[in-house]
């Protein structure tokens, strides 16, 4: 995608409390006809700027409040009877709607400006550049043109001019070093269901989706972490819900945070790690630690740009075959990914589901795109919620002659035995070394390995007879008989812009089909069917094509990628126009035929 | 508990949540029907029959004692104790019994791990294992060598050690452990001999009973790879070698003569001790260095979950219908 | 469970075994060298440095020497445990019957 440099609009005061002076700017690769209808962020520099423009944000805006301003004189003068900056993050937080980043903007400009010598109020003025430095880094605009913009604006006053490129470059540098990150998120057009909704950010919905596993599994939270962006708000969230028995490490390094999970999972909690790319890495081997134990366990990717360190705060898919393939050995991991930011928590529940339920590491891919984005999410209702059994060992399940058997199979799901440490008799020993079926001892006995990789892969492979029928969007006709030729597939945050492309199509006046994957490993049973079901199968990704490879493998399928790793969401009308450009293909060879 | 190894009374004890058994517990309880597997003349032996010996002396119940090792030679050690186990990855098992620790308050939670393990690729959960003060009980097996990759030169071997991956003799400066542990704030901090079964003995059940990380620096020798690495301190006549600490003791270092008190807050004097034997001329030290009581972090991760349960009555599920209702909401119908 | 020494080692004594012996559990009578119970860690590092072959754990112990496991216990029973036979000397006296055994050649 290609942006255009920006202009910025200084405009009049429109529609404010008395005195407050706003000015909006907008960024677009399109003309710039009106400044934004509804802005994405609001810079208030005071509390008097947040009252009088709170009004004309949309939920799920992005809100930099300048903390400096905010005193109680301040807040007086603005109406507010408290500061409704302490509140944030509370249950009852009155800017709960909006992802709130509080930035001593006056202070920090002053400290950037002060070897200019410019009276404190020239200085402090200048706190606009930074405020605009740091929307152009979480925008990912250009430097250049606001700088040449500034050169010439205040080319006569040196150091006016030189204060205020050095505010613009430390706001744009602080935006970097503190990984301020947003996005809005595209929603999938489609009509809403009755019922109570609030605006939920992927990763608040994903914390509350683990604190749910814990209440429908009634076992107690462990997460062991370290911080990394974009997952951090998780770890963040999650040591807010001690009431609910969540405990929560944040561990010197990504090892020991899921250490520390298995630890706990081995002694009967439900232990969950959250990270993002470069942290899975470094997991890697500790999962297959649990693998091997069979141990349950959620892992929480929150994808970013990668390889390496990457693009901290863009978000992209290319952890899919990290998740499926990344480790050492035989090692499968179910995946499970969800599809908007209010899914995320349905993909957590679902996630604490499966490794409960097969005694197993459960990946979870989120994204940057997901994780702060946010939708309005239809509340669910605790009794819809699914019960999770942890059907821990007991007593009852020695045999005959007293004796334990740790890796002893559940014969649906093939599962094994979950015996925290405390019940005598029960006294078992597990590890990285391969075991022998049944008793659990070491044994590096050739047939037992090849018996034991093959019945790892057939219990991950157990979970598709657990899965619902893949929903298929397509209006065009009953399965298999419909008029669309083009399916189009995608996982995770895609769901949106993929649904909006496709309702573009389709107001065109053509048929498609959609479908989206919440379960990457195991596939659901009927994938297979319902891919071969159409002529072309299209896969947008935010990557060089990974689904498609594991589409093209397993189900022998000309799975046709569209690929887009520039950090940012798909977008709607370049899928519409990737889709028509397909359909056009596909009835000229059509014809050709 | 019974009365066992409390050398300090009144501090809190290691166990003193672990549920306990009234029923006579010997040796053979605790040995696992898996066969062992050490080297002839390991002294992984000895310290395997030093625990199973001392283990029922705890009183407590077998089914809450969990033993985590990570990767060498020594961490076989749980699959030949018949208590609750797990055999993890390499330098790892700081990390994953601090998981389990901080998960339950009722389990009596040992790590067992050797040179390599706890120096070398885990030292990062060594360090900050032993900061957090988490409940748990590190044996850490020193026999100066890599024994399970055949012998190749570790993190405590002596500079200049000419090993197969070292042939013109090793470069690397060793680690005391036992300095580092005290550089690191342990709050419990001891070195034994594994062919001294009584010492050994002694310093496990001093160990088991403190309440907080408990590091144990057990000399180990591998008759394979590092033969008679401890030689001079073993033996009738190597009494001249060692500085047997008990709390009282007079010592003499670095142009200073002290009392020895483990419970001393400020670690600089056991530093110092710690240090004695980085000159050959003067013996060893061996006992308890340091025992002072810190809060431990999982008593008070607990304590937390304690505090916010008791302020948020209530069913759970109410409770979460409640936080995911939260904010600002609206109908649609 | 423990290693133990059968009457092979009578009058022989060659203490090929107290030299491997990690944790100095091998303790000499007048006419015999006999195995701490409580004291032998089972590493198994004496049994294959005797030359005629006396020592074995005590499941695998021949039957014709099976009296030995008791024997290498019993003698210890004044003597209790001392944790090092280095600093122990030389025991008193024979279990009984090993004193009171033929001369093997
Ligand atoms: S290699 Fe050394 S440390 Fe390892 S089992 Fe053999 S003797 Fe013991
Ligand atoms: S088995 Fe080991 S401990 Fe026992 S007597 Fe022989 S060498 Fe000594
Ligand atoms: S090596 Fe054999 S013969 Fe020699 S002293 Fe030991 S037991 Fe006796």
């Amino acid at each position: 995608m290609t942006l255009p440099n920006f202009p910025a609009e200084i405009r009049a005061p429109q529609g404010t409390l008395p005195g407050v002076s706003s000015f909006q700017v907008h960024f677009a690769d399109h003309d710039i006809l009106t400044a934004g209808d509804a802005p994405d962020v609001l810079v208030a520099m005071n509390p008097a700027a947040l009252r009088a423009n709170l009004g004309d944000l949309p939920q799920g805006a992005t809100i930099i409040v300048d903390t400096h301003d905010f005193t109680a004189r301040n807040l007086t003068k603005a109406g507010y009877e408290s500061n409704p900056l302490d509140l944030l993050g509370d249950a009852n937080d009155p800017l709960g709607a909006f992802a709130v980043q509080p930035v001593d903007l006056t202070g920090m400009t002053v400290e950037a400006v002060k070897e200019f010598g410019l009276s404190r109020k020239d200085a402090a003025r200048a706190k606009n550049m930074f405020a605009l430095g740091l929307l152009s880094w979480m925008y990912g605009r250009p430097t250049e043109p606001t700088i040449a913009f500034l050169e010439k604006r205040f080319a006569k006053v040196e150091a006016i001019r030189d204060a205020n490129i050095t505010a613009f470059k430390a706001g744009w540098n602080f935006g970097e070093t503190t990984e301020a990150f947003v996005v809005s998120y595209e929603i999938k057009p489609a009509p809403m269901a009755p019922g109570v909704y609030r605006n939920i950010t992927g990763n608040l919905a994903l914390a509350y989706g683990l604190v749910a596993g814990g209440v429908q599994s009634g076992l107690p939270v462990f997460l062991g972490s370290y911080p990394i962006t974009p997952a951090s708000d998780i770890l963040h969230e999650l040591s807010k819900h001690k009431a609910f028995g969540v405990t929560t490490l944040q561990a010197e390094d990504e090892i020991a945070g899921i250490g520390s999970a298995i630890g706990a999972s081995f002694a009967g909690s439900l232990g969950v790690t959250t990270t993002s790319g470069p942290g899975i890495a470094l997991k890697s081997e500790a999962i297959g630690l649990a693998v091997m134990t069979e141990l349950p366990l959620v892992v929480i990717d929150v994808q970013r740009g990668g390889p390496s360190t990457g693009l901290p705060t863009k978000t992209e898919q290319a952890d899919l075959l990290q998740a499926m393939y990344g480790r050492n050995g035989e090692a499968p991991v179910p995946i499970v990914a969800p599809q908007s930011p209010g899914d995320c928590f349905d993909a957590a529940l679902e996630a604490a589901r499966i490794a409960i339920t097969y005694r197993t590491p459960v990946m979870l891919l989120s994204d940057g795109y997901l994780a702060n984005g946010s939708e309005p999410w239809r509340i669910p209702e605790i009794v819809d919620l699914p019960k999770i059994d942890p059907a821990f060992a007991t007593a009852e399940d020695l045999t005959e002659d007293g004796k334990f058997q740790p890796y002893a199979r559940d014969a649906e799901t093939l599962a094994r035995p979950w015996a925290p440490p405390g019940i005598a008799g029960l006294e078992h020993r597990i590890g990285g070394i391969e075991k022998a079926d049944i008793t659990g001892n070491i044994s590096y006995d050739p047939a037992n390995h090849d018996l034991m990789v093959r019945t790892r892969q057939a219990k991950i492979d157990r979970i598709a007879d657990s899965l619902p029928p893949l929903e298929v969007d397509d209006p065009s006709g009953p399965p298999g008989h419909g008029k669309a030729k083009v399916l189009v597939i995608g996982w995770g945050s895609t769901y949106g812009p993929i649904g909006a492309g496709v309702r573009r199509v389709r107001k065109a006046g053509h048929h498609v089909a959609q479908v989206h994957l919440r379960h990457l490993n195991p596939f659901p049973h009927d994938l297979g069917d319902i891919l071969h079901r159409y002529d072309k199968v299209l896969v947008p990704e935010m990557n060089l094509g990974q689904l498609s490879l594991l589409l093209r493998g397993r189900y022998l399928i000309d799975a046709i990628g569209y690929n887009q790793i520039n950090g940012m969401p798909l977008k709607a009308a370049d899928l519409e126009h990737h889709i028509l450009t397909h359909l056009t293909h596909l009835s000229e060879e059509l014809r050709a035929n | 508990m019974t009365a066992t190894g409390l050398p300090f009374p009144g501090l809190r004890s290691g166990v003193e949540l672990v549920p306990t058994t009234d029923q006579p517990q010997t040796g053979k309880d605790f040995t696992s029907d898996q066969e062992v597997r050490w080297c002839p003349g390991c002294g992984d032996y000895a310290v395997l029959k030093a625990v199973q010996g001392f283990l029922p002396d705890l009183g407590l119940r077998r089914e809450n004692i969990v033993f985590v090792s990570g990767i060498g030679c020594s961490s076989r050690f749980p699959y030949y104790l018949d208590t609750y186990g797990m055999h993890s990855i390499h330098g790892r098992a700081p990390s994953i019994a601090t998981g389990i620790a901080t998960a339950r308050e009722d389990l009596s939670v040992w790590v067992v791990t050797g040179d390599g393990d706890a120096l070398s690729i885990g030292g990062n959960h060594l360090i900050h294992a032993l900061r957090r003060n988490v409940n748990m009980t590190i044996l850490l097996f020193n026999n100066r060598i890599y024994g399970l990759t055949k012998g190749q030169y570790s993190p405590t071997s002596e500079a200049g050690k000419i090993t197969k991956s070292t042939p013109m003799g090793s470069l690397d400066h060793p680690f005391n452990p036992v300095s580092l542990a005290l550089g690191a704030e342990a709050t419990f901090v001891a070195r034994t001999i594994d062919s001294d079964r009584k010492h050994l003995t002694t310093v496990l059940s001093a160990a088991a009973a403190h309440r907080g990380t408990s590091l144990v620096e057990i000399y180990q020798n591998c008759p394979i790879f590092n033969d008679g690495a401890f030689d001079t301190l073993k033996g009738a006549d190597a009494t001249e070698q060692l500085l047997r600490l008990e709390p009282g003791v007079q010592v003499t270092a670095h142009g200073h003569t002290w009392a020895h008190d483990p419970t001393e807050p400020d670690p600089t004097w056991q530093f110092a001790l710690s240090r004695l034997d980085t000159d050959p001329h003067t013996p060893t030290p061996i006992g308890i260095f340091r025992q002072v009581e810190r809060p431990t972090y999982d008593d008070q991760a607990r304590a937390q979950l304690a505090t916010a349960r008791q302020a948020a009555p209530g069913e759970p599920t109410d409770r979460l219908a409640a936080l995911i209702g939260s904010g600002d909401t609206w109908m649609v119908n | 469970m423990t290693y133990v020494i059968s009457q092979g080692c009578i009058d022989l004594k060659d203490r090929a075994c107290v030299d491997e012996c990690p944790v100095d559990c091998i303790y000499e009578g007048p006419r015999m060298l006999y195995i701490h119970p409580d004291e032998c860690v089972d590493c198994g590092a004496c049994e294959p440095v005797c030359p005629v072959e006396a020592i074995a754990y005590e499941d695998d112990l021949p039957s014709e020497s099976a009296g030995y496991l008791a024997i290498n216990a019993e003698v210890f029973a004044d003597l209790g445990s001392p944790g090092g036979a280095a600093g122990a000397g030389m025991m008193p006296a024979d279990h009984p019957l090993v004193a009171a055994a033929q001369a093997s050649a």
